[in-house]
């Protein structure tokens, strides 16, 4: 009898415990799962071989935001152009942005670059900063703490859970840090080119030096006369490579590697990217290892 | 000396006046909680082989007339997209949105042109329900079928499929009134919706009392066709998307039920223009297949079938007795659009529509009017996106389906070359 009892009062907590959340870009339901473990499921709203910056907002992803019990985005305006109409649509309170269960993680990170006037004709800017801050390995684990804490505020009865759950990825991780630190080592100073300036945290980490990116402006695609200041650029301050998004065209980079002789290097931004990269560990050590 | 205290009071004023407080130690500063605020410009360069002066008075033969071009109605002079050889300002749409509290959000649409301000939409949106469910209440687009919801910038041509405007005339179902919605709790996306709507659309709904005299000529009485009070229209429609790898395939059916006056007539101009008076009933079904080739690239298929039903009284003068006829009426029409979207990169898209309206049968007082046939449409349009927010696009259609006062058929060529730009808050549209 008092076991049913037991049984019949844990039952509704346990219901309760299993949440479904949703997240909007894969590296955030790798990170979410990891602390969550048993006790979550993730739905993951874009896919990670896409530009994160325009996800077309199909009617699918509506139920997976209307199905959710919390949602986790990056923020920084990356979302700006495809999250509103699916929560606006969605018809669930527990995605309001103003709900407990929803978690920005921008608001948990100093973000770089912010600039200081927000005009258009500088292109598409992000007003708050740079927001792909999570490939800085750094970020990633202050990202996990917040996502733990995030956990246990609306979940607080399997807290030892998702502690236990965050030191284990905080060792492992910090283990992959050093092992990273010491492959980059000989990469301080190193000059890059990029398309767009999706590896800010990334560089910033290891001490690479962006000079320039093949996109004249945050948003407006590659122009000729750009292109040729870029060829022009790299002949005088002879940068090691380009480092190319998977989503953008390569079209124009090899353009210029044929002009230059520059290397154009794939770096995948997310989990999924490449086919190869299925975990957050798995995305570091090819990036970590791309630069030869 | 009073030039002194003068310039001296100037200075004090200007240095007082230059001592702006920065915002965050205004103590009473309110300036965070400005909404977010887009305008969108619509101009365009209009090339039509058919004069501004006649292409006014063309119609789509027992559908609709008066399409194109500006017409004084109502005393209001009212024109539409597009509306003059030459350039046009179609509009300038300035949009305002934000939260209003935990519970609510809230739009506003508002059109300004030369002829003044529409409230396109004005709008609240509740999500507070929870389940799936939201509601909406005020003015706003309806939901019906799949390009009735979007506002016109967001068209993949300057113009209305042929079949919407000749039905519901260009601001398409545009109402005030309810919605709600119920997105079902099932892996893939169901919708349900309902909305009642007051039911002034000006091409097929409607519910104001109509007047009209007994004969044009001579009157000696006149004539009143009572309208309705309060809300005169009920839509329901759902819809259904499944995905298949990178494809999107959207499906819905849709109704629209309401009563219908349409008041066109006038005894001073006794051989043209009728009155409506009686029931409207409007079906549509639409299908959305969109597949994604990369981030930026994309075909997207897009088709509309709509049907209508209005049966009740048409008014219209005898032109040698000036006599009021009042026939039953009865319209069964049918029409679709069908268009393929090509975009290539965030520079370039493409695109091609059809349009056509396949079924028009009028019955008159039991029996049938012959109507034409053959009345289509077909688009063509290309369009450079110097960024997200500003589109040119160049557009050539050729239309079959426009028939002048005569009876006679008018081939009508149009190259439209349109400019959408738009400053401020970053739009974010739906699929």
């Amino acid at each position: 009898m008092k076991k049913l009892l037991t049984l019949l009062t844990l039952l509704p907590l346990t219901l309760l415990a299993h949440m479904n959340i949703a997240v909007s870009y894969p590296y955030i339901g790798a990170l979410t799962k990891t602390i969550g473990g048993e006790h979550i499921t993730t739905t993951v709203l874009a896919q990670g071989n896409w530009d994160p910056h325009f996800i077309i907002p199909r009617p699918s992803l509506i139920t997976k935001v209307r199905n959710a019990d919390a949602l986790i985005m990056n923020g920084g305006q990356l979302e700006i152009g495809w999250l509103p109409p699916l929560l606006n649509r969605a018809g669930n309170p527990k995605t309001a942005p103003s709900a407990p269960t929803f978690l920005n993680l921008s608001h948990h990170i100093e973000l770089i670059h912010k600039p200081k006037d927000v005009d258009r004709k500088d292109g598409d800017v992000h007003p708050d900063g740079n927001p792909h801050f999570h490939l800085d390995p750094q970020n990633i684990l202050h990202l996990a703490k917040v996502i733990k804490e995030f956990l246990i505020s609306i979940d607080a009865v399997d807290k030892e859970v998702y502690e236990k759950n965050y030191a284990t990825f905080a060792t492992m991780w910090q283990a992959k840090m050093r092992e990273w630190e010491q492959k980059m080592g000989d990469k301080k100073g190193l000059k890059v080119i990029q398309f767009h300036d999706n590896l800010a945290y990334f560089n910033k980490a290891y001490g690479l030096v962006n000079i320039g990116t093949i996109e004249p402006l945050p948003g407006i695609p590659p122009s000729s006369k750009h292109t040729m200041n870029t060829i022009e650029l790299i002949q005088k301050e002879n940068p090691c490579c380009i480092l190319h998004d998977v989503y953008h065209s390569t079209k124009t980079a090899d353009f210029i590697a044929d002009k230059t002789g520059i290397k154009i290097i794939l770096m995948p931004h997310d989990i999924e990217a490449l086919e190869s990269i299925d975990n957050l560990g798995a995305l570091f050590d090819h990036l970590t290892s791309a630069i030869k | 000396m009073k030039k002194i205290v003068l310039s001296s009071m100037v200075c004090a004023a200007l240095i007082y006046g230059a001592d702006v407080l920065p915002v965050e130690k205004r103590t009473f500063d309110q300036s965070k909680f400005i909404p977010d605020i887009s305008l969108v410009m619509d101009a365009s360069y209009v090339d039509r082989n058919v004069k501004d002066a006649e292409v006014g008075h063309l119609e789509v033969p027992g559908v609709a007339h008066g399409l194109l071009g500006s017409h004084a109605h109502g005393g209001d002079e009212h024109a539409t997209y597009n509306a003059d050889n030459g350039f046009n300002l179609n509009y300038a749409e300035l949009v305002l949105s934000s939260s209003v509290d935990p519970f609510f959000t809230m739009d506003g649409v508002f059109h300004f042109s030369e002829n003044g301000v529409h409230v396109e939409e004005l709008f609240f949106t509740s999500n507070a329900l929870g389940h799936g469910t939201r509601v909406k209440g005020g003015k706003f687009n309806s939901n019906f079928g799949y390009l009735n919801e979007q506002h016109h910038h967001a068209w993949d041509f300057a113009d209305m499929p042929l079949v919407y405007e000749a039905f519901l005339g260009m601001h398409g179902l545009n109402e005030k009134g309810a919605q709600i919605q119920w997105t079902a709790p099932i892996p893939f996306y169901f919708m349900a919706g309902l909305e009642v709507l007051q039911g002034e659309n000006e091409q097929m709904f409607g519910k104001e009392e109509m007047e009209m005299v007994d004969n044009a000529y001579a009157p000696t009485a006149t004539e009143e066709i009572a309208g309705s009070d309060g809300v005169s229209m009920v839509i329901a429609y759902i819809k259904a998307s499944h995905d298949i790898g990178n494809t999107t395939l959207l499906g819905g059916l849709s109704y629209a039920q309401g009563d219908s006056r349409i008041d066109h007539i006038d005894e001073h101009e006794a051989e043209e223009g009728h009155a409506f008076s009686g029931d409207a009933k409007l079906y549509g079904a639409d299908f959305v297949v969109l597949h994604q080739l990369d981030s930026y690239s994309s075909i997207k298929w897009q088709s509309e079938y709509l049907q209508r039903e209005l049966d009740g009284t048409q008014y219209a003068y005898n032109a040698t007795s000036g006599d009021l006829m009042q026939p039953t009426m009865l319209k069964e029409q049918g029409g679709l659009y069908s268009q393929l979207i090509y975009t290539h990169d965030k520079n370039w898209r493409m695109g091609v529509r059809y349009d056509t309206i396949l079924k028009n049968d009028v019955t008159n007082n039991g029996s049938d009017v012959e109507q034409p046939s053959g009345l289509d449409k077909y688009t063509a349009m290309i369009e450079y996106h110097t960024s997200e927010f500003a589109r040119f696009r160049l557009q050539y259609s050729h239309d079959n389906a426009m028939f002048n006062e005569d009876g006679e058929r008018e081939k009508i060529d149009t190259i439209i070359l349109q400019a959408n730009i738009s400053i401020g808050a970053h739009a974010a549209h739906s699929f």
